[in-house]
């Protein structure tokens, strides 16, 4: 009962902080262009075509359509959520209400545990909201209903929960929401997506043993949200997966960062 | 019965980050306090008084010493659902409306959703902030975040309460209302932890107070025996004729104030006795004996500036 009051606690902060109207504002928005798009007559001529074609082009398109849609959402909800929540930990953290917070009969582990999973059902919920419309659009108007588009909510929930996890680490230890957003940001759009990319790019240019090494290091130790994205748009696709390495290493660091948070905040005097 | 008792309690923080230099904020600090009392925890600022209060709460972890509440060890939680809180400079949710936020730290506290709703109607009543229940908190003033707060500590009934400067902000009648639900709780059974400057108030509603300064408790008693610190006496009878009044200038060493007010210092109670007897004997009326007080504040100022 307590664990379910904090974690609506997360929800209505949320809400109050127009974060959640934000998300739906955008998704809505992103609906509505592909609603627009959908109906204009060149794409209406495009799916003509397409059936024209057969199943097969029919497929196809809606396919092409969700792969940009995976791709619209990872980069703007995403990046959005990452800026709205990484709020939670530090106004948490300000004097006189974490205070109040711990001088109340729920352990510390409840209290991070209820802002992770507030935030996380919270993404889930708008991309719950985004995919589900976008889906169902595009089956009803092409006939094709294609489930596997669906999985890509729990996919890019998790990808969200990975990094949502290290700003709450980050969150804890600098109580500041701008270092938090920062380096989540550098870590997603920056650092994964060159150590996605080690082989094209870094090890082109370096081929000495140590640095490969190190490199590949830090590969297999961060997450990999690049690589995630790239397992969700296989299965969409229909193409096989190289290998869900990149989803069990990811929620490991998942665990590590939150198993970090929680013994960090136990220890820590406020 | 003891309600909180420490011993040996000690807290050292770091001067800055990864400094090995330590400040000593509690040093050995061993106390009790009974069951339904209020007690009062002075000293200036930075004595140590709010880090105490959050050690006790599991706020802060002490360096070393024990701690038992209900006569129990604090590392089991269960103990803070029978105590309420109010911190110095409180922040509540600023989103949330004076009545959410009760209905929020009432269900933190372990409270069903009817019992918030009921303790909440009966509380603001209480503080009087019935009629801003529904409007946000941020519109709040600091006295009527004051009474929120306060109204929040209470509601989920506890027998121990922690208030940390809980007059700080409000005017002199709001003080005078606090003062009086304060004495409605130890009426009730309710055991008042009182952190507060305002020693003229402490001294008003306090069984007891400890007085700590750099982290080291220097004082603690009844607030009648720490205030009462001269073997002077005060006496007011019927009036003094001229030959007693030398008696009691020659033979007891008095100091005449007026023909009906007269001081006798002594730590004897045997020549507090015999003056008495005189006195009697003489066929004067004792109309009052009191023992001279100091104010708290005298005390307290006495203390600490002895020890700075």
């Amino acid at each position: 009962m307590i664990f379910l009051t904090l974690l609506f606690s997360t929800f209505r902060e949320a809400i109050a902080k127009k974060i959640f109207i934000g998300f739906f504002a955008i998704a809505t928005l992103i609906i509505l262009v592909f609603l627009f798009l959908i109906n204009v007559d060149s794409i209406e001529g495009m799916v003509n075509m397409m059936e024209s074609s057969g199943e097969e082009g029919v497929r196809q398109l809606v396919i092409q359509f969700e792969v940009a849609m995976i791709n619209i959402s990872y980069l703007l909800v995403i990046t959005f959520c990452f800026i709205s929540v990484s709020s939670f930990i530090p106004s948490m953290l300000e004097k006189g209400n974490i205070d109040l917070l711990l001088s109340k009969p729920v352990t510390r582990a409840q209290i991070i545990l209820a802002k992770f999973l507030g935030g996380v059902l919270l993404i889930f919920l708008s991309l719950l909201y985004l995919i589900g419309f976008v889906w169902l659009i595009l089956s009803s108007k092409s006939g094709f209903w294609h489930v596997p588009f669906l999985y890509s909510i729990l996919w890019l929930t998790l990808s969200f929960a990975v990094i949502y996890s290290l700003i709450i680490f980050i969150g804890l230890i600098s109580q500041s929401s701008i270092l938090s957003i920062i380096l989540s940001l550098f870590l997603v759009f920056i650092v994964c997506p060159v150590l996605y990319f080690r082989e094209e790019t870094i090890f082109s240019l370096v081929s000495n043993n140590v640095v490969q090494f190190i490199i590949n290091f830090f590969y297999y130790i961060l997450p990999k949200p690049t690589d995630i994205n790239q397992i969700t748009t296989d299965i969409i696709t229909g193409n096989p997966v190289k290998s869900y390495m990149p989803v069990f290493s990811s929620v490991l660091f998942m665990l590590a960062a939150l198993s970090a948070s929680i013994f960090y905040f136990k220890k820590k005097d406020y | 019965m003891n309600v909180v008792t420490t011993k040996n309690l000690s807290k050292e923080y770091s001067a800055k980050s990864f400094s090995k230099e330590k400040i000593l904020a509690l040093s050995n600090f061993s106390f009790e306090v009974q069951s339904g009392e209020i007690f009062g925890l002075l000293g200036p600022n930075g004595a140590g008084k709010t880090t105490l209060i959050k050690i006790l709460l599991g706020i802060t972890f002490p360096t070393s010493g024990d701690i038992k509440i209900f006569d129990k060890d604090i590392s089991n939680q269960s103990y803070k659902k029978k105590v309420g809180y109010l911190p110095e400079s409180h922040k509540f949710p600023n989103y949330l409306t004076g009545e959410q936020v009760l209905h929020f730290f009432g269900k933190l506290s372990g409270l069903s959703s009817n019992d918030v709703k009921k303790k909440s109607d009966e509380y603001l009543k209480l503080v009087d902030m019935e009629k801003w229940r529904k409007t946000k908190i941020k519109k709040y003033s600091k006295g009527m975040l004051q009474r929120l707060g306060l109204a929040q500590a209470m509601l989920n009934q506890p027998e121990l309460i922690f208030l940390d400067e809980p007059t700080d902000g409000v005017d002199p009648i709001g003080r005078k209302e606090i003062r009086d639900i304060l004495n409605n709780l130890k009426q009730q059974g309710t055991t008042i932890f009182l952190n507060s400057h305002l020693l003229s108030e402490v001294e008003l509603i306090c069984d007891r107070v400890a007085i700590l300064n750099k982290g080291v408790l220097i004082k603690s008693g009844r607030v009648d025996d720490i205030t009462a610190t001269s073997d002077n006496y005060i006496f007011t009878t019927t009036d003094l004729d001229e030959s007693v009044i030398n008696k009691l200038l020659v033979s007891f060493k008095c100091t005449i104030k007026s023909k009906n007010e007269f001081y006798f210092n002594s730590d004897s109670v045997e020549e507090l006795n015999k003056l008495i007897d005189f006195i009697r004997q003489n066929n004067i009326m004792i109309q009052g004996i009191a023992r001279e007080k100091n104010t708290l504040e005298d005390m307290f100022i006495n203390l600490i500036g002895s020890k700075n």
